[in-house]
């Protein structure tokens, strides 16, 4: 009996480059380090969703929830929000500049970025102190209110800035090995997608743990 | 979805400006003093809106494929609102301690 012919179309397949076989194209379009940097990014954002809703659980709960943010706080988160944004858009900047192989201009944008970010973390320690200097800590509320705040606050806005500072660093490592020939511009995307997924989760942390706690 | 004309770094900036107002309506409505339920979902609203806008447009995925957003993002809103399972015990809690 003869075999059917099998028939190879030029979209099906993608040849690796260093590694020269027929692999069937992957049909999200996207190469496997996107792919699996999409896939650390659901599981992240499950992390982050559990820290949130746990905050959410206990504040309910809780009868009297601590609420220290003043407005000279809300406008700090604000300029904080500004900060990361702003550092989106230099990512951004720095992944189009890569992909047109304009490597000097790739480069500059990737250490502004590092820079913002580097403010964020700033900004961010500087709440941090201001209320341990209230007297605000892990398990104990100056007020005489909910101990909990303390411990949802700093354990969700840490888990953020844990994020934040990783991502500068990452970048540094990305920035050093683009420049070295080692790294290309997909390497610069990745990171990039990594970087706005750090400022999405911004966007649930600052109304849900700043503007819902400001008195 | 699936679009090939990826927009101008300008037009990203309108973007990022746009994101800054969302921002800036959410301070608003913190000072409006609304009761706790309406602001929180009128904060949440505007944080998924803000979200939705990061991914499509930041993230990329309106430019990706749509096999890419159907793969990972019902997924995840399943997993994420499934945890609101939990909830309901949060206000039992409420209603039923001794001492308020």
């Amino acid at each position: 009996m003869n075999q059917p012919e099998l028939t190879i179309t030029p979209s099906a397949v993608v040849i690796t480059p260093g590694h020269e076989v027929l692999m069937e194209a992957s049909p999200y379009g996207v190469d496997k380090k996107k792919l699996g940097m999409w896939i650390f990014i659901v599981s992240d954002a499950c992390t982050f969703g559990a820290f949130l809703f746990a905050y959410g659980y206990m504040r309910i709960g809780t009868p009297v929830w601590g609420t220290p943010f003043g407005f000279s706080s809300i406008v700090n988160g604000m300029v904080m929000t500004a900060v990361l944004l702003s550092s989106s858009l230099t990512m951004l900047a720095a992944v189009r500049a890569s992909q047109s192989r304009a490597k000097a201009s790739a480069n500059k944008w990737l250490g502004v970025t590092m820079f913002l970010g580097t403010v964020f973390a700033a900004l961010h320690l500087r709440e941090w102190f201001k209320l341990i200097g209230e007297g605000w800590r892990l398990f104990y509320n100056p007020t005489g209110g909910a101990p909990q705040f303390g411990a949802t606050f700093f354990s969700v806005t840490g888990l953020h800035l844990t994020h934040v500072v990783t991502g500068v660093i990452a970048l540094a490592i990305i920035a050093r090995g683009y420049t070295q020939g080692r790294y290309d511009e997909s390497h610069v995307e990745t990171a990039g997608l990594y970087w706005h997924f750090v400022d999405l989760v911004w966007m649930f942390v600052f109304p849900l743990m700043y503007l819902m706690n400001a008195h | 979805m699936s679009s090939n004309r990826e927009l101008t770094m300008s037009s990203y900036v309108g973007i990022g400006v746009g994101l800054m107002l969302i921002v800036g309506i959410e301070v608003m409505l913190t000072y409006r003093h609304l009761s706790p339920g309406t602001l929180l979902f009128s904060l949440l609203s505007l944080a998924s809106l803000e979200g939705f806008i990061a991914i499509m447009y930041l993230m990329h995925v309106k430019y990706e494929r749509p096999i890419l957003f159907w793969t990972i993002f019902p997924a995840t809103l399943f997993v994420l609102g499934f945890l609101c399972y939990l909830f309901p015990d949060a206000f039992r809690m409420y209603s039923m301690r001794l001492l308020k």
